[in-house]
């Protein structure tokens, strides 16, 4: 990594190459962009969060300066941030995100590995093949993805998932009717969507793996468990914590496989914090809770992101300069 | 072209590897198989190799089954099962190509009639061009097609705009990160990274505070605006992955460059470009299938009359009763041209999924 990060810094010693600060000017343009469609929301979004918005106040003035002053809509303190807070509807999305991140991880993680293992594994043949075909699900689109995975999990005659439960002799279940089941479906949808990242990064991590310390600890009789364990494990720790990380940060941004399947249902059940912000403003017309929702989960992400970037060192290349 | 050339080489590559793997597998059985009988080696490892392999054959297939079944879903007439009352059915028992045709709908160019006044006089030339018929779906039994090609237009206005914009962002910002210095370049570089981590999340967070100030301005339902947006936030992913293409240029290529006295703008344009070609292809790709597959924002924006692919998808499903055979149909056609971007790009995407700070 150091070695990409630090061009720039043998182009300084480089005599003739210019190196004016004018360089800035050719950053600036996508930075501004950025910052307007990323910074300005976000710093409107508070604003928001403190009033009392909703369509019909705050798109009552128009042009330019009713943006300025959010409309007609006014000035209520804390009292979004209290009445959230307050909401028992809040905690539920708030814990069930969290049990979602927890056993998605989980899931994604094992299920990952496993594939991993198998696909380089000595013993099977054509794995570049299989490698190749396997994270296919990565080039299709989310949203066809998990149209897909609704149809399987519908209570249809179509659905996938109840016609193998069907040839085994198991009655139909209505899959996105019921809490768990539903919340079943997101996990095993999510599972399907990510491990194709996962695999990539823990396959590339797999075959940096040591040969000579297997042979080593094949000779002092260690079996393939304890191989795993103590060979392999503390050598892929690194780039699977890594993927591990953002896929935790992406399961706790999920929001199409929710919406989707049942927009976070039944009766809101399992509406994840970024869905249930979403729908608390665009389905119900709170514009001023849904800010406040949405800033709680930005600043949860944004710390939990910023932690791992710095303790994690996900961006040495850059820190180290 | 030498882009497409070389991916084409690595197609060509891939095919022949896919259509000899199995001949070269079949002379390994058959060796290992002389030499069991010969009795020069045990068969139980080949045994385990065997098994291995099955199992993790089975493994892919169970993976990918929700692809198949899906195309299979397409092709039934009705939509309909894999398990009927005969059992496991792994091809529907009337295959039809209907669904596909329901989605395409008419190819047909009317007849046009241009006239062309000859100056000076009162006379004109009439031209009439043909009807052509390149696919009448009424003879196939289709009364309504589907408006695939109404979300198809209006997907390739979102995306082309979003390619050119964040293209233009994108590539000086790209080049002066990895080949100059400059102050506050360090912490750019910070903030890319840190914001190519955060995901869509993010988007879908801030989109309260997007979608009011963008009815506000009433530019909600305009696909400029929308692709503008997308461009943005394509902006710190692309950007950095741009940059670790263009560092791995080496730097005494420019010195020759500059040697041979061409100025900075020649020694962009004439090393620099063609030199991270593969890059920029990369980059193409991307920013263009965020204009392409993107939901959320596009279906909080628009109205129907605009809507993109994604969105034109959904639509069918967010009916009450899905018709499944069209819908999965739609659903492939929308993700089939994507997937075989993806299988050409996979080792370009591969290599920049590696990107960060993995090893060390």
């Amino acid at each position: 990594m150091s070695a990409i990060s630090t061009v720039g810094d043998r182009v300084a010693d480089v005599p003739f190459l210019e190196k004016r600060d004018l360089s800035l000017l050719l950053v600036l343009p996508g930075l501004f962009v950025f910052a307007a469609f990323m910074l300005f929301p976000v710093l409107y979004l508070v604003g928001i969060s403190f009033t009392n918005a909703a369509p019909a106040n705050l798109f009552a003035g128009d042009g330019a300066f009713s943006v300025l002053t959010f409309g007609e809509a006014t000035f209520v303190g804390l009292r979004n941030y209290v009445s959230v807070l307050t909401d028992p509807q809040f905690w539920n999305s708030f814990g069930i995100t969290w049990l979602f991140v927890a056993t998605s991880v989980a899931l994604k993680l094992s299920l990952s590995i496993t594939i991993a293992l198998v696909v380089t594994s000595d013993r099977v043949r054509g794995k570049r093949l299989m490698r190749s075909l396997i994270v296919l699900p990565m080039g299709l689109p989310a949203i066809f993805t998990i149209t897909v995975w609704r149809g399987i999990f519908s209570s249809a005659q179509f659905g996938l998932a109840n016609q193998l439960l069907g040839s085994v002799g198991i009655e139909a279940i209505a899959w996105l009717s019921g809490r768990w089941t539903a919340f079943m479906a997101y996990n095993v949808t999510e599972a399907w969507l990510s491990y194709p990242f996962m695999v990539i990064i823990t396959v590339s991590a797999l075959q940096d793996v040591s040969e000579e310390l297997h042979e080593a600890a094949k000779v002092d009789g260690a079996g393939y468990l304890s191989r795993f364990l103590h060979v392999t494990v503390p050598s892929i720790k690194r780039p699977v914590l890594f993927a591990a990380i953002l896929t935790a940060a992406a399961s706790f941004q999920q929001f199409l496989v929710p919406y989707v399947f049942n927009q976070g249902g039944p009766a809101r059940a399992n509406e994840l914090i970024v869905v249930y912000g979403y729908r608390e403003a665009l389905s119900f017309s709170e514009y001023g809770r849904g800010a406040a929702i949405s800033l709680i989960a930005v600043v949860f992400i944004g710390t939990f992101m910023w932690l791992n970037v710095k303790r994690g060192r996900l961006a040495e290349g850059v820190s180290e300069q | 072209m030498s882009i497409l050339g070389g991916m084409a080489g690595k197609l060509g590559e891939g095919a022949r590897t896919l259509v000899l793997a199995p001949v070269e597998t079949g002379r390994d059985a058959v060796y290992t198989l002389r030499r069991i009988r010969a009795g020069e080696q045990s068969p139980r490892g080949p045994a385990k190799s065997l098994l291995a392999t099955v199992g993790a054959l089975a493994l892919c297939l169970a993976l990918l089954f929700p692809i198949y079944w899906i195309l299979m879903a397409a092709l039934s007439s009705t939509g309909g099962s894999i398990y009927s009352s005969g059992g496991l059915a792994l091809v529907p028992a009337n295959p039809t190509l209907k669904s596909f045709l329901w989605v395409v709908g008419d190819l047909i160019v009317p007849a046009y009639t241009v006239l062309l006044n000859i100056p000076g006089t009162e006379l004109a030339l009439a031209f009439h061009t043909p009807k052509l018929v390149l696919l009448d779906v009424s003879r196939y039994g289709i009364e309504n097609p589907s408006a695939f090609k109404h979300f198809l237009w209006n997907s390739i206005t979102v995306s082309v705009p979003t390619v050119l914009i964040s293209m233009a962002l994108v590539v000086p910002a790209a080049y002066a990160l990895s080949r100059r210095q400059f102050i506050l370049r360090r912490k750019v570089l910070f903030v890319y990274v840190l914001m190519t981590q955060v995901g869509g999340g993010l988007g879908i967070a801030l989109l309260i505070g997007l979608y009011t100030v963008y009815v506000q301005f009433g530019i909600n339902d305009n696909k400029l605006a929308l692709s503008v947006y997308y461009a943005a936030t394509a902006v710190p992913f692309n950007t950095w992955l741009l940059k670790t293409y263009m560092d791995g240029i080496p730097t005494s290529y420019e010195e020759a460059a500059i040697v041979d006295g061409a100025p900075t703008w020649r020694v962009v344009t004439e090393v620099i470009l063609p030199l991270s070609a593969a890059g920029l292809a990369t980059v193409f790709i991307f920013t263009f299938l965020t204009g392409w597959t993107e939901f959320v924002v596009a279906q909080t924006l628009l109205g129907t009359q605009n809507y993109t692919l994604p969105v034109g998808l959904y639509s069918l499903v967010s009916e009450y009763s899905i018709p499944w055979a069209r819908f999965s149909a739609f659903a492939l056609t929308f993700a089939l041209p994507i997937m075989l971007v993806y299988l050409v790009a996979q080792r370009y995407i591969e290599g920049g999924l590696s990107f960060s700070g993995m090893e060390g």
